[in-house]
């Protein structure tokens, strides 16, 4: 049977739309179950059923003793949101004058910069926890948003250098001959104007601070435990609690996809630094 | 008349860009000094009066020579960062392929990629974890369905299924944004390039090998890099998804120094490994540089 051109290329986008289906699925199939998981009682979770009465015990339980969820929650909160009101207005600055001025050794130091966001996390913390131990910052949350800001100090430049560069610079320019300050220039054209970017900059870093495992692990044991440590709580005697970890990774990840959701555009040239254009 | 810009801002352009540097370098740089002095001493951090005997290599010798521990996680490490890198960059062209043609329905499709990213990696191998459980794990249940021998098999037990369940969490996870990543590359080719392909009548598949991979070559190189780097360093996953085991069969070098620096509390010797992985991290961080103000400088 001969197909007309017009035949293969129905055949064809019918194939790539189940491929993308597929994709899809797999995709999303861990994050819902997961999101079932947590809804179901103890005994409906040992038994691969997608029907069940559902139940919001496990997310009243997660939030008592001897979880006390709402404490990580709290400690996991004030770490991102300190974090990114320290870190974007410092990265601002930098940003700005990488943007507009000729600084000596400009892109050596853009390169360090990203460079050191590539050294291994366990390289960095074996000082750190030696550092914290003598000035006694060892499970505190002013130890972490420390530790947070300079893990997203990079990113934050960069994003905000990216759109910086893209705001024209002739309104600067007129401002500062009418005789305005460069300090007025930035507070007043140049920060309205990136304003979109600041935003997007502030929440992608909100988002690695609470996703952040590796130091809270370490830096951390009882007092400022963040959410993604404060998974292990689940790990009883008898086994994982898997009802109770469904319930907590849905308290983790649930506000990061809003507002992963929010930023969708810039996320991944924000990732990549401006490799991708 | 107002002096000039420049002139006013001859210092505050070093005062704006002084913070942020400083807290780079005071939070990158000196760490990774101090981790150097480290890796020469040797040091219990269980004791007060760290680090205690200068011991020059002894930390790099003892590494090389007396501890197949160190040469597993090496081996396990390039491993997993090979074949991590290979599948995840091979799915996520196949997906970014399909998906960049646009269209309400491919679009629609895009943003939701964004939510597996969002999930962090700690999650994710409690996640896995789940998903295998030998006795109530939909993946489990669904590759018994398709495969019968094995049905009920005790993944993360198993020396060998343990490390390809890392490879599949960590593959799941990074495809979406690379995808994302790609299309975006995709979507900068220009159009005319590949409509000349068109008119000449080549094949699907000649464009694809013929115009769309080279011209993405840049974008792809990008892509390899970067999940080279986070692949090498993976900690998160493995520490929740399998800590390490069973007995040491999926421990990454990440993983191997944070149990002799938190577990055995023997700094020095766990300052010394993380100090070789530091060595092919500056040269993948160098090519990623050049790649990126490549594009800079061209633009």
């Amino acid at each position: 049977m001969a197909l007309t051109g017009r035949q293969k290329k129905l055949i064809w986008n019918s194939i790539q739309i189940v491929l993308i289906l597929i994709f899809t699925l797999i995709m999303l199939v861990p994050i819902a179950w997961i999101a079932l998981a947590a809804f179901k009682q103890h005994v409906d979770v040992y038994q691969l059923k997608l029907f069940f009465t559902p139940t919001w015990e496990n997310f009243r339980i997660v939030f008592e003793k001897p979880y006390e969820l709402g404490e990580k929650l709290k400690n996991s909160t004030i770490v991102a949101t300190a974090t990114v009101l320290i870190a974007i207005p410092i990265a601002t600055c930098a940003a700005y004058s990488f943007s507009r001025f000729e600084l000596r050794g400009r892109t050596l130091l853009l390169v360090l910069i990203l460079a050191t966001q590539f050294v291994p996390a366990v390289v960095i913390v074996l000082p750190f926890f030696v550092m914290f131990r003598d000035l006694g910052l060892l499970d505190t949350l002013q130890g972490l948003v420390l530790i947070n800001t300079a893990i997203v100090m990079p990113f934050a430049i960069w994003m905000i250098k990216g759109f910086i560069d893209g705001i024209p610079i002739d309104t600067e320019e007129a401002a500062l001959v009418d005789g305005s300050t460069r300090m007025q220039v930035i507070r007043n054209i140049v920060l309205p104007m990136a304003a979109p970017g600041l935003v997007t900059a502030g929440i992608f870093c909100f988002i690695i601070a609470w996703n952040e495992f590796l130091f809270a692990l370490i830096l951390t044991n009882r007092e400022a435990v963040t959410l993604p440590v404060g998974l292990a709580l689940f790990k009883a005697e008898e086994g994982d609690l898997w009802n109770l970890l469904a319930a907590a990774g849905i308290i983790i990840m649930v506000p990061m996809f809003i507002l992963a959701l929010i930023i969708r555009k810039h996320f991944v040239q924000g990732m990549t630094m401006g490799a991708v254009r | 008349m107002p002096p000039k810009p420049t002139m006013r801002d001859k210092h505050l352009k070093y005062v704006l860009v002084a913070p942020a540097v400083l807290v780079v370098f005071a939070t990158a740089i000196w760490p990774l000094l101090e981790s150097l002095r480290y890796s020469f001493y040797a040091g219990r951090l269980s004791r007060p009066d760290f680090p205690q005997a200068f011991i020059g290599l002894e930390n790099y010798t003892w590494a090389f020579l007396e501890e197949p521990a160190f040469w597993n996680s090496l081996w396990v490490t390039l491993l997993f960062t090979l074949i991590t890198v290979f599948l995840t960059t091979f799915f996520a062209l196949a997906f970014a392929l399909l998906l960049a043609p646009g269209g309400r329905f491919r679009v629609g499709i895009q943003s939701l990629l964004i939510l597996p990213f969002a999930m962090s990696p700690a999650l994710i191998g409690v996640s896995f974890r789940f998903m295998f459980n030998p006795e109530f794990g939909l993946f489990d249940a669904f590759f018994g369905a398709i495969i019968p021998g094995v049905a009920d098999i005790a993944w993360l037990s198993d020396p060998t299924l343990a490390f390809w369940v890392i490879v599949m969490a960590d593959v799941w996870g990074w495809i979406p944004f690379l995808t994302l990543v790609l299309i975006g590359g995709l979507a900068s080719i220009p159009r005319e390039t590949l409509e000349a392909g068109q008119v000449d009548g080549a094949s699907g598949l000649r464009i694809l090998c013929d115009i769309t991979i080279p011209q993405l070559k840049p974008v792809l190189a990008v892509v390899i890099i970067l999940k080279a780097i986070f692949s090498l360093k993976t900690f998160d996953l493995v520490y929740m998804l399998t800590n390490g085991g069973p007995g040491d069969a999926t421990q990454t070098l990440s993983h191997y120094v944070y149990f002799n620096g938190f577990k055995y509390s023997n700094i020095g010797y766990s300052a010394a490994v993380a100090w070789l992985m530091v060595i092919p991290m500056v040269l993948l961080t160098y090519a990623y540089a050049r790649l990126v103000f490549a594009k800079e400088s061209s633009d």
